[in-house]
């Protein structure tokens, strides 16, 4: 087979035959359901009519099977192909990259099937449907995603495998079971290449635009409903498991982006400051370090979370990191793929107590002309406080004491956004109470910014790990005191202390579900600890199998005992394994081996020594006529050595054939070997 | 089998010859029962075996570029998958049990048929083993068979005769592709046997030389008045001879059998096929196919037949047994009685 036949829809070569290959119904209706079962997972992703137009093609091939009918000329395939082909490249505008090659693929894939006419076409239909099975794994590597890739590759192995017998074939069970027998005898095999075989760290060549797509997570504009959004979803952000003591819920503040431009109505990050060295951040530390290992999912920005403050960036071969001014980490490239560090962190610190004041400056701005109650507000306060700190504490006062509530939904706010949600509403979530915090403290002189990030997060009591969620999504603000640098400020624990004590989605939905599922984990109740045992198969499925990468191949060789493992070590590993694997797999074939007499081995050695001496046994001679002729006068035979023959003989006459023997095989094996001796 | 050499120049066929002796362990016939144990079983990737390596390949690159874990994942199992297959091919093929079966001598030009008995003793079932004569100058004909465990199969393997003497069975090539099509196993097979192939009997032949005296083209009325008797008519009875009046008188009720009259020579017109008789002026094949159209005609209508070729002389008689000897006298004369 030519290799340009994958990726050709027709081939030239393959001749015309009047019927389908389909020696049985059955073999071509498994085939389909692989191919439904490879196709399954893309049917979402795909546009829509691709997806339409695969289904359509399946379900007429399955018609043409059940009826026995023929399959469709190429004068038909051929212009609906090239028609579906313009299809997709009106749809992407290239036929090249990752999206365009699956919906070009599925096509192929379900064009191939209705035409098959030779072995090949078979084979065509195995590789497309392999590499569907891999572009799969673009969108999702879930257990889920690895149960039903599992399950279509050993239907597609059935289908193959049905197709290969030559006479009756056996019942689709039987075939199915095969199929079956081949993936799980692969499986020890598999487990050896994936955890030993090199891995080198991709890719390759850079990744098309569109490989990364549909990815949620903390976005670097804070605009109305933003978090509420992400509140909402319990996708997990990140997993951390602490090296030194994790510390208490309330300081689990995971800094993520600083912003600091508001334009009346969102918050962004204005100008990225440049990339300062560790000291130059200013913090002074109090207490010991925490040091704790972040898994963090893909979000497809630049930014990384650590517990607040990381004292340095975390370091990661490959991919540079820098600590900003403002105490965020950010990567050099947008996090594509599941990454995992260290990071070193302090609770307990002291950021930038003497920045010069002009550097503070731009801290204070805020647009002209929005939100004037909230100016006249912030007079007001500033008057009759003392000091900055003092101020800050009447804000918190203010939203404590006021009927301010907290909602994942609240009311939607004007042009005065900040005036409406202080006097009017008085609804709202953590980036409003942050919000409109910063802007009052501004509006009063005092430099403060909003931080975004997560907060909390739920330790699994079945692996220790701290899985962090989406719907952990957290807004605070940061206040500038002299002397006392940066200190965090949280007005949301102002008016809803819980939030910061347990996950606010889960408490609000309490109100609706809480009769019905009980989600607290404090509850215990088995859905809560099945949640946690599902949550720690996802997370081991996590580290061991999605992050498996060449650092995690590297520590689990040292810790079987390996001192400083390179590829040479990864080689040795594979290859013995590998043949220990083989030698197993081939055992019951050498255990098959037809077991041989030990009476018909001395027999054929006595044979090779006549033969030897010019007396070989004839293929038709029995022992009996050998006998005699050996014993013949005219046998060239000395006279010893044919009385040892004569014996040999009748003795092996009397084991192999005569009646139960008095004594037992191995007596007569003995004593034909004494007497093969003498007719040497 | 054309994997290194092509046949081609002496040389070449030579180094071929070797390499099979070598590689293949193709020697000499093998009398008997033949088990194909590990070493006689060699195992390669088919075409599509290479096409799915390259495939795996692509995948790989696919998977480290995108960084996919469960990408690795599904490209080792499938290669793990065509490791099993391996083995799954290899002992599809590996300890089956060949014995050689029975071959009717056939005349040249006929199909010979060797019987071949493929004995699974072990439990597991195999399938898809196609088995053919393999050699130069034959076509590329096989037959699949499938043994569940514990069974014989008994296969009838066809070889095209060209010329009559002795003809020992090509090479057996057993293949076998199962269960996934990704590799190829095989085994060569030399059985011990081998045909006795008859003359072709030549077509329109004179009739049989049946007076004593035997002109050189056969014709003539003489041995005809001799009438010994009736007996049922025979394709080739000429219609003079059949016997209307006995036709006549018998019932028609299950329709009525047709009789030849019966002649028979006297001590000096018994029917003798003699070599030399034959003018010396034919070739030496179309003699021989002659007496073998003879032969056949003498047995057929039942006239004992005395045979004599070259030093071999039988006295006439009539029976499978006669006829047999003569024809193997035909086939092999003048050809080394060895093989």
């Amino acid at each position: 087979m030519k290799l340009p036949i994958f990726f050709l829809p027709f081939s030239k070569a393959t001749q015309r035959a009047a019927r389908p290959m389909s020696r049985d119904k059955a073999d071509t209706l498994l085939l389909l359901l692989a191919c439904a079962l490879v196709l399954a997972p893309h049917a979402t992703q795909v546009p829509p009519w691709i997806a339409l137009t695969a289904g359509a093609l399946l379900l007429w091939r399955g018609w043409i099977t059940f009826r026995g009918n023929r399959l469709p000329p190429r004068w038909l395939l051929l212009p609906l192909a090239v028609l579906t082909m313009a299809g997709v490249y009106t749809s992407f505008k290239t036929l090249l990259g990752q999206e365009a090659g699956v919906a070009t693929l599925v096509l192929l894939l379900a064009f191939k099937l209705l035409e098959m006419h030779a072995r090949r076409d078979l084979f065509v239909v195995l590789f497309l449907g392999c590499f569907l099975i891999l572009a799969g794994f673009f969108h999702s590597q879930g257990i889920g995603a690895a149960l039903l890739a599992l399950l279509a590759t050993v239907t597609l192995l059935s289908a193959q495998l049905s197709f290969q017998y030559t006479g009756a074939a056996p019942p689709l069970l039987k075939r199915l079971r095969l199929g079956l027998q081949i993936v799980l005898l692969a499986a020890p095999l598999t487990l050896l290449m994936f955890f030993l075989f090199p891995r080198i760290q991709g890719p390759l060549w850079s990744l098309p635009g569109d490989a990364q797509t549909g990815r949620s997570g903390l976005s670097d504009i804070m605009a109305p409903g933003n978090i509420a959004q992400l509140a909402l979803s319990g996708d997990v952000a990140f997993r951390v498991r602490f090296i030194d003591p994790a510390p208490p819920r309330s300081r689990l503040y995971w800094r993520g982006v600083v912003l600091d431009d508001y334009d009346g109505r969102s918050w962004k990050q204005q100008s990225e400051p440049g990339a300062l060295t560790p000291s130059a951040i200013a913090m002074q530390p109090q207490g010991s370090p925490l040091r704790h290992q972040v898994t963090l999912e893909p979000h497809g920005k630049r930014w990384l979370f650590a517990l607040e403050l990381p004292q340095s960036p975390p370091l990661m071969p490959g991919l540079p990191t820098t600590i900003q001014a403002n105490g965020a980490l950010t990567a050099a490239q947008p996090i594509h793929d599941r990454i995992r560090y260290t990071a070193v962190s302090h609770v307990d610190f002291t950021l930038q107590a003497d920045a010069a004041p002009a550097s503070l400056r731009r801290w204070l701005a805020l647009p002209p002309g929005y939100n004037p109650a909230t100016m006249a507000f912030a007079a007001r306060l500033r008057s009759s406080a003392s000091d900055d700190w003092q101020l800050a504490n009447a804000v918190l006062r203010h939203f404590r004491e006021q009927p301010y509530s907290y909602t994942l939904e609240p009311p939607t706010l004007g042009r005065h956004a900040m005036d409406e949600f202080l006097f009017g509403t008085r609804a709202g979530f953590c980036e409003h109470y942050a919000s409109a915090f910063v802007v009052l403290m501004r509006a009063a002189g005092v430099p403060a910014r909003v931080v975004t990030g997560y907060q909390g997060g739920e330790v699994n009591p079945v692996d220790g790990f701290l899985t962090v969620r989406q719907s952990d999504a957290h807004a605070w603000a940061e206040i500038w005191l002299a002397g006392r640098g940066w200190v965090r400020v949280d007005p949301t624990a102002a008016v809803a202390p819980h939030r910061i004590e347990v996950n606010p989605a889960r408490n609000l939905r309490q109100g609706g579900l809480a009769g019905v599922i009980n989600l607290n984990p404090a509850a215990r109740s088995w859905l809560a600890s099945l949640r946690f045992n599902w949550d720690a198969i996802n997370n081991g499925w996590n580290q061991w199998v999605l992050n498996y990468s060449p650092d995690k191949q590297k520590s689990l060789l040292e810790s079987l005992g390996f001192n400083e493992p390179d590829w040479r070590t990864l080689a040795m590993l594979l290859l013995g394994g590998g043949a220990i694997i083989a030698a197993l797999l081939a055992w019951p074939m050498l255990a098959d081996r037809r077991k041989i007499d030990p009476l018909q081995v001395v027999y054929s050695r006595f044979c090779k020594t006549m033969a030897r001496q010019g007396l070989a046994r004839a293929a038709h001679e029995g022992p009996r006529a050998y006998r005699l002729r050996l014993m013949h006068p005219s046998c060239g035979l000395s006279n010893d050595k044919k009385i040892a023959a004569e014996r040999f003989l009748s003795c092996y006459e009397a084991a192999q054939y005569g009646t139960v023997s008095a004594s037992p095989a191995t007596v007569h094996v003995a004593r034909l070997k004494s007497l093969l001796k003498q007719c040497r | 089998m054309s994997l290194l050499f092509s046949r081609g120049s002496g040389l070449q066929r030579r180094l071929r010859q070797r390499l099979d002796r070598w590689l293949f362990r193709v020697g000499a016939p093998e009398p008997g029962e033949v088990h194909l144990h590990q070493r006689r079983v060699f195992i390669i990737p088919t075409r599509a075996g290479l096409a799915f390596g390259l495939m795996l390949a692509v995948l790989f690159i696919a998977s480290v570029n995108y960084n996919l874990s469960l990408g690795f994942g599904l490209t080792f199992l499938l290669a793990a998958c065509a490791v099993v297959d391996m083995h799954f091919t290899f002992r599809n093929l590996a300890h089956l049990t060949l014995v050689p079966g029975r071959v009717r001598p056939v005349h040249a030009g006929e199909e010979a048929q060797f019987t071949l008995h493929l004995a699974n003793r072990g439990k597991r079932d195999r399938y898809a083993i196609w088995l053919g004569f393999t050699g130069a100058g034959l076509p590329d004909v096989q037959q699949a068979v499938d043994l569940p465990g514990a069974a014989t199969r008994t296969q009838l393997l066809g070889l095209v005769t060209a010329r009559r003497g002795w003809l020992a069975a090509p090479r057996v090539r057993l293949q076998t592709r199962f269960p996934l099509g990704l590799l190829r196993a095989w085994s060569y097979w030399q059985p011990d046997m081998r045909v006795l192939v008859y003359p072709r009997p030549e077509m329109d032949a004179p009739p049989l030389p049946l007076e004593g005296g035997g002109k050189a083209d056969g014709s003539g009325g003489a041995g005809h008045d001799d009438f010994a008797g009736i007996r049922a008519y025979q394709s080739g009875d000429s219609l003079k001879q059949l016997a209307w009046r006995q036709i006549a008188r018998m019932d028609g009720l299950h329709g009525t059998p047709l009789v030849s009259k019966h002649f028979e020579g006297g001590g000096s017109s018994e029917l003798a096929l003699d070599f030399t008789r034959l003018p010396a002026t034919l070739a030496l094949e179309t003699r021989l196919s002659r007496m073998t159209r003879w032969v056949l005609e003498a047995e057929a209508r039942g006239l004992p037949y005395a045979f004599r070729l070259g030093r071999f002389s039988l006295a006439p008689a009539l029976g499978p047994a006669h006829q047999d000897a003569c024809l193997h006298e035909l086939a092999l004369y003048g050809e080394p009685e060895a093989r």
